[in-house]
């Protein structure tokens, strides 16, 4: 087999949307699968709705646990702002992939800032690989919005050389055990969607 | 798979993978080295560390663990265990290093008899820290040995031989983790579990546990000798590595996560084959005859390594000593702030060696740069719900209602660590410093003597414990002006939950007293002591107002319980919170819950502010703020 080059994905989000545990399930699926694999995520302060990101790497020989800027395969954004906040992290040719949920920073919230008005068109001027999904509504069709994070999993999964068995496999031990089926199902409207080209996007 | 599905960080399967944090890559290295005993205070980014061991003692019966009040008290503890015999731990975060400080200091004197490993896990780019400071500066003053690891599979591996080093030196080793080793998950091999089969005795050597002066010369001389022996052997130490390549135009000797970035990004300038690289797994001290190999080899050095210049100024040491005039880059060209990247490393690479850049980074920085006005700060905000919210909100409240009273400002509002410290932001806006755990009080009294006060002060329970009971005797003896709020939610909420002496259990979940800030305040003579409930809003604001108009110091006690346990011990009873609405008829859109509280739960939507269900844990602290009465709880319709 020839060397597999080192792939990198930056995972961004808000605190509590489930970005640590979509982490671990990819690191899982890629220890699965027999590759070497660092992800690096910040604990702490940054949980409590502040702005979350993951660094998850995985080929035949990782060396450092950090996705430098410019050179990410796969931006996995979790929320629209998130996503146009770390544009500059991907390579040329790498892909956007959002989730169409706004999720408001507090001090929009406290009236101090504006979200931006048109999101979707800012992210498309800024990226011309984008892909959107609006995972929230996926998972609430698979049973509970809280599935949001694994159908956000779903819908990248085309992009990542994974076998469907071994994700459902690591989902399966991951989630809790009477969540499961919610979890597989949220998967599949995910992977299905095959995440809509950028112009079908409307974060809200 | 169905391999990984059963293994644990306590299953003894050796040679089996397993995905860890380092911190449990830490935590298994030294329960495969049979720790008896870890003692520790959490802070990130150290607390997992301890809460695996902690964890994993439930399934290992030869083991004590604890969470200790403060730093101090778990290096004590774990120092004090070391001298029975037993491999013991203690775990803390940088600025915990300084408050063990004193009894590490003279510990280092004195040497070790169980194999004691300190862990320290320093935090650059402060992530969730006050300071950036470097620990090895310590371990440099006290001659301690520090081990820092590069990858998961290191930390694990190097923490279990620490334990074996340390008994074979007779002198506790410094574990360096930094934040990226410490919350980097990767693939570790397992390796066997040892079962101590140690009887814990204590060695009463008097001449060797006692700090008399007469004992203590003896003991530096002691400590010399045995740091001049480790120094020779740290040549043939086995996480030492040099790989010196013939022609290599440039020397480089890194450490922990700078090899890590290091290796990258040779890889990425296409260098590769013209540097020779001295991997350090112990960085103090060094080994000198590696270094004198490699600069004698290579034109000039560079060395890579987070924050301060350890390293560097041994090198440096070195080649004074040798008389080689060789350039050694270090701090010149990596900057001693924050925390080292691939991109950090590539650029002191491209100064150093004069070659060009892979990737432009300063037109990537140019295009966040350029899109950040547009993008709204998400900073970390207290939950919704948070009685800390409440509370410092009611502090607000009262400080206003004092200035009105009285025409004159409460003269400082001071802050602490913890989850409350979020209420430096606005819209609580309630902190006017905060320096250190349970600087508050401290703080509050100072101000407070120097312009005859009020000063507030305000800490958390485990903050309180940790060193605030000192603070508050002294406000007692010397008769401050200050009003101190205890905000008791009877655990350490962040983080991750851990016992402290306000919980009523301990680490391993048996029952323990509940020490009462109120009973201690009482205890210590303070005269205005009152317990309130911050979401009965109202009451608290006048109990804090008239602990401000009391003489002396004061202390308010508000008491509630972290929401996120609260909502946990709903979930398992089946139930879930009661939340509020908003009554559409009576809302006049004046925002003054969200300007006053900033929750998260409450949103402005099109048909306007709104509460999420989902988030509000009906606190009713917004409807007791709400000028209109326009909100509600869904209980009550």
């Amino acid at each position: 087999m020839s060397a597999r080059p080192t792939t990198n994905v930056l995972l961004t989000g808000v605190g509590g949307q489930g970005v640590v545990l979509a982490s671990y399930v990819l690191s899982q699926v890629a220890m699965s699968e027999g590759y070497d694999v660092k992800q690096s995520e910040v604990h702490g302060m940054a949980q409590r709705g502040g702005s979350v990101t993951s660094h998850f790497r995985f080929g035949d020989k990782v060396w450092s646990p950090l996705v430098a800027p410019g050179t990410a395969d796969l931006l996995m954004a979790f929320e629209a702002l998130e996503g146009l906040r770390y544009v500059n992290w991907l390579k040329p040719g790498g892909v956007l992939v959002y989730n169409t949920q706004r999720i408001n920073p507090s001090p929009v919230s406290a009236g101090l800032a504006t979200y931006p008005a048109d999101i979707d068109a800012l992210i498309r001027a800024a990226w011309p690989n984008v892909k959107c999904v609006n995972a929230n509504a996926l998972a609430a069709q698979a049973g509970t919005a809280k599935a949001a994070n694994v159908a956000m999993l779903g819908a990248i999964s085309p992009t990542l050389p994974f076998a469907l068995d071994t994700w459902e496999a690591v989902i399966r031990r991951a989630v809790p055990p009477k969540t499961v089926d919610v979890n597989l199902e949220a998967f599949r409207l995910g992977a299905a969607s095959a995440s809509a080209p950028a112009t079908e996007c409307k974060t809200r | 798979m169905n391999h990984m599905k059963q293994l644990t960080i306590t299953s003894d399967a050796p040679g089996a993978p397993l995905l860890l944090l380092g911190n449990e890559a830490i935590a298994r290295g030294a329960i495969e080295a049979g720790v008896t005993v870890l003692s520790s205070y959490p802070g990130t980014p150290s607390s997992e560390i301890g809460q695996a061991v902690i964890d994993a003692a439930k399934d290992l019966p030869h083991m004590y663990v604890e969470w200790s009040a403060n730093e101090k008290l778990g290096f004590e503890v774990a120092f004090s265990a070391s001298m029975t015999g037993v491999r013991t731990m203690t775990t803390m975060k940088h600025v915990g290093l300084n408050v063990a400080h004193d009894p590490v200091m003279t510990a280092c004197n004195m040497g070790v008899k169980g194999g004691l490993v300190v862990v320290v896990a320093d935090d650059p780019h402060m992530h969730s820290s006050q300071n950036e400071q470097d620990s090895r500066y310590v371990a440099l003053q006290g001659y301690l040995p520090v081990f820092e690891p590069a990858t998961g599979q290191e930390a694990k591996d190097m923490m279990a031989d620490a334990f074996m080093f340390s008994e074979e030196w007779g002198q506790m080793v410094m574990f360096r983790p930094v934040t990226r080793l410490s919350h980097a998950r990767s693939r570790v091999i397992l390796g066997p579990i040892e079962r101590p089969e140690r009887e814990a005795v204590f060695d009463k050597d008097s001449t060797r546990w006692v700090c008399q002066p007469s004992n203590s010369r003896r003991h530096r001389v002691e400590m010399l000798t045995r740091h001049a022996r480790i120094k020779e052997a740290a040549d043939s130490f086995k996480y030492n590595r040099l790989d010196l390549r013939p022609g290599a135009k440039l020397g480089i000797i890194a450490s922990g996560l700078g090899w890590a970035y290091l290796e990258d990004a040779v890889r990425w300038l296409g260098i590769a084959d013209q540097v020779s690289i001295l991997k350090l797994g112990m960085t103090v001290p060094i080994p000198d005859k590696l270094v004198l190999e490699l600069l004698e080899a290579t034109p000039e050095v560079l060395v890579v390594e987070d924050l301060e210049p350890i390293i560097e100024n041994q090198v440096k040491v070195v080649a004074q000593n040798h008389k080689i005039a060789k350039t050694i880059h270090g701090k010149n060209v990596v900057p001693v702030n924050g925390e080292l990247s691939t991109r950090r490393v590539m650029e002191a690479l491209a100064q150093v060696l004069s070659v060009e850049m892979p990737v432009d980074f300063r037109s990537l920085d140019a295009v966040g740069d350029e899109a950040a006005p547009l993008l709204p700060l998400r900073p970390p905000a207290l939950c919704s719900g948070c009685p800390h919210r409440a509370s410092l909100y009611a502090e607000g409240q009262a400080a206003r209602k004092y200035k009105r009273e009285f025409k004159k400002e409460v003269a400082a509002r001071c802050g602490d660590i913890g989850c409350y410290g979020l209420g430096f932001f606005a819209p609580l806006s309630s902190d006017d410093t905060q320096i250190c755990m349970s600087a508050s009080l401290g703080a509050a009294q100072g101000i407070a003597q120097a312009t005859g006060g009020p000063t507030i002060a305000h800490i958390g329970d485990s903050t309180f414990f940790h060193s605030g009971l000192s603070s508050l005797a002294n406000a007692v003896f010397n008769n401050a002006n200050v009003t101190l709020l205890i905000l008791d939610n009877a655990i350490t909420a962040q983080t991750g939950f851990q016992e402290d002496p306000a919980t009523g259990r301990t680490a391993s979940g048996s029952p323990s007293p509940v020490i009462k800030p109120e009973d201690v305040a009482r205890a210590m003579q303070v005269k205005f002591v009152e317990v309130v409930d911050p979401f009965e809003v109202d009451t608290t604001i006048d109990t804090i107002g008239r602990a401000l108009r009391s003489e002396g110091p004061a202390v308010v006690v508000c008491r509630q319980a972290c929401q996120v346990l609260k909502q946990r011990e709903l979930k398992e009873e089946g139930k879930r919170f009661v939340p509020c609405e908003i009554d559409r008829e009576a809302c006049n859109d004046c925002r003054v819950c969200i300007k006053r509280l900033g929750c998260p739960a409450i949103l402005i939507e099109a048909e306007g502010v709104v509460i999420d269900s989902g988030q509000c844990t009906g606190c009713m602290v917004c409807a007791a703020v709400c000028p209109k009465d326009a909100i509600k709880s869904v209980g009550s319709r």
